[in-house]
């Protein structure tokens, strides 16, 4: 017999509310008004505060509005195309592909690689933890403070150490030089998101059992091996979940480069979100700077929807 | 393989476990320390020979409050729109993670993923017309919006979290209290909170340094009467005259500590934060 999952509140003498057969443990029925009170408080947050800014950008891009404009006009996709003819939207788009191809990769490596040097307990392991967290506590734009001054000439220690190895006189920031400064934009990033990456992973090596390990160790498992055959596969969902969320992250790069190179040399270091940012509020250019960033969307949503269906499929 | 005397394998490998975290402590704290000296007015002579100055004075945090006259207060609206943000965070976002953990909706798990995708798209993705939006609401440049704003960007976030945690806790003490007959207020405060108190408190810390290091909203929706630190970062930063280093410094480490006192303290909290607790 199927039954009912039980519902929350009163419930009348001598009908037990029993666990429900629908597959789901732990459900209970919900009546409307309860639903209401738990989902309509994040709907109207969530929904003034980010649904409806995306859905009314995407709606804005195929007319001629811009704030404080009287008359709009339905342009069709005129916005898009004139992003899309854009030399330095292709730039910025080469750019956030090589940084995310390159930055992201490295923030996960170095980032399990810290989870796993802190995998097993030792004395003083949760202090190491918070310091080596400090990084991440840095705001982007206070890393990109920071690092100016510290890759810089005069006072900065890359400076103070080739002086140290006998290279004196200053020495240019690679921030400023053609060919250094997406390395150098990457190198930055890296630092302050692989604590984050350490952080985020670790419960997931944590919780694999003892014996998992102790087993491929006994079977004479290479590091490698071990790596390959206990530790990824254990923490692939979260792994999954944690690759999504930098890459997210990535392509909406702006703090820091706003900061560090502001898109310089050149247009060596625009990102799509620089690019959104400046045509919106620098040149005023409303509608290209709500288009660029609906790209931003996309992009996003076209992750998104592969993290999904990896996630949906059993492994 | 006979006579088997090698050692444990946990003894053997300790030494390069140790140097490899000493190598990355080095890396990732240098910066900081570097920072920190600087702060104090610990910095390279810049002639001769490298060395450093000394002795350290601690001048430049008086220096932040004239090169920047609201510093302070800028660091006090930090502070409370971030805790008013992550306080509305939590709530609204544990409210619906209990309500999606505990209803009967088939693709509950599915839902939840789908708020990980929310979570992961950049603020700078709708941050243009969300400006917009809130200056035609009449929020823009006041505390209810910018602290919808922020508290709008890390929900997501939460929500999945705080499925995670919840749809980890079996429902037999909420049955009980069912039984006894616990409205939904009774139940989510009497039983719910309490046993995933750490929990929550754990994903209240992260959100809060997100919410702290937060540019863009406030940068678009306030920043007239309303300046947080990031914001005011910017400005300090691309002012007129060269920054000094020694004040930049000093400035960056009094925007730290607030951060690293708040993870210092909830440490073993931390201990508890999970993304992944969903996967079960």
């Amino acid at each position: 017999m199927r039954q009912a999952p039980p519902t929350i509140g009163y419930t009348p003498p001598g009908s037990r509310p029993t666990r429900s057969v629908c597959g789901c443990a732990n459900a209970v029925r919900l009546t409307t008004p309860q639903r209401l009170a738990l989902f309509g408080p994040l709907a109207i947050v969530v929904g003034i505060g980010l649904v409806a800014p995306v859905v009314l950008g995407f709606l804005a891009t195929f007319t001629s509005f811009s704030p404080g404009l009287t008359s709009v006009r339905f342009t069709g996709l005129a916005n898009f195309a004139a992003v899309l003819r854009d030399r330095e939207f292709l730039t910025a788009t080469r750019n956030i592909a090589v940084f995310v191809i390159v930055a992201v990769p490295l923030e996960l490596t170095i980032g399990f690689g810290l989870a796993y040097l802190l995998r097993r307990p030792f004395r003083g392991r949760a202090i190491v933890r918070v310091l080596l967290l400090i990084p991440w506590l840095v705001s982007p734009i206070a890393s990109g403070v920071m690092w100016h001054f510290l890759l810089g000439p005069g006072q900065g220690m890359l400076d103070f150490f080739l002086a140290v190895l006998g290279i004196h006189g200053d020495v240019p920031s690679p921030l400023s030089q053609h060919g250094l400064a997406m390395a150098a934009l990457i190198a930055v990033e890296v630092w302050r998101v692989a604590p984050l990456v350490a952080f985020l992973l670790l419960p997931g090596l944590t919780a694999i059992a003892t014996d998992l390990w102790e087993q491929t160790t006994i079977d004479g498992a290479s590091l490698f091996e071990r790596i390959r055959v206990v530790a990824l596969p254990a923490i692939r969902p979260l792994g999954l979940a944690v690759t999504l969320l930098l890459i997210g992250a990535a392509l909406g790069t702006f703090d820091t480069v706003l900061i560090l190179t502001g898109g310089g040399p050149g247009t060596e270091t625009v990102t799509p979100a620089l690019y959104s940012y400046s045509a919106a509020f620098q040149v005023s250019n409303w509608p290209i700077g709500a288009a660029s960033a609906w790209l931003i969307v996309i992009a996003v949503l076209m992750i998104g929807a592969v993290y999904l269906s990896l996630t949906r499929k059993p492994s | 393989m006979s006579g088997n005397l090698r050692q444990s394998p946990r003894r053997r490998r300790d030494p390069v476990r140790v140097v490899l975290l000493a190598v990355a402590m080095l890396v990732f704290l240098f910066p900081i320390l570097w920072t920190a000296l600087a702060s104090i007015g610990v910095r390279p002579r810049g002639f001769g020979p490298p060395a450093l100055t000394w002795p350290p004075t601690f001048e430049s945090f008086g220096e932040v409050g004239v090169a920047e006259p609201h510093f302070w207060q800028e660091l006090a609206t930090s502070t409370g729109v971030s805790a008013a943000a992550t306080l509305l965070t939590m709530v609204v976002s544990l409210l619906a993670a209990f309500g999606l953990a505990r209803s009967v909706f088939r693709s509950r798990r599915f839902a939840a993923e789908g708020f990980l995708v929310l979570a992961s798209l950049p603020v700078m993705a709708y941050a243009i017309p969300l400006g917009e939006l809130m200056r035609r609401l009449a929020l823009s440049d006041t505390y209810p919006g910018l602290i919808l704003g922020v508290a709008a960007v890390t929900a997501p976030l939460a929500v999945y979290v705080l499925y995670g945690t919840v749809s980890g806790q079996s429902a037999e003490y909420e049955d009980a209290a069912r039984l006894d007959g616990a409205g939904l207020g009774r139940l989510l405060w009497n039983v719910v909170v309490p046993m995933i108190a750490p929990a929550l408190a754990a994903t209240a810390i992260v959100v809060f340094v997100l919410d702290w290091n937060m540019l863009l909203v406030p940068l678009v929706l306030a920043g007239v009467h309303i300046k947080t630190l990031p914001v005011a970062m910017i400005d300090f930063f691309t002012f007129e005259r060269e920054l000094d280093w020694s004040t930049a410094a000093a400035a960056l480490i009094v925007s730290l500590v607030p951060l690293t006192l708040l993870v210092a303290v909830g440490y073993r909290l931390l201990d508890r934060f999970s993304l992944g607790a969903t996967q079960r």
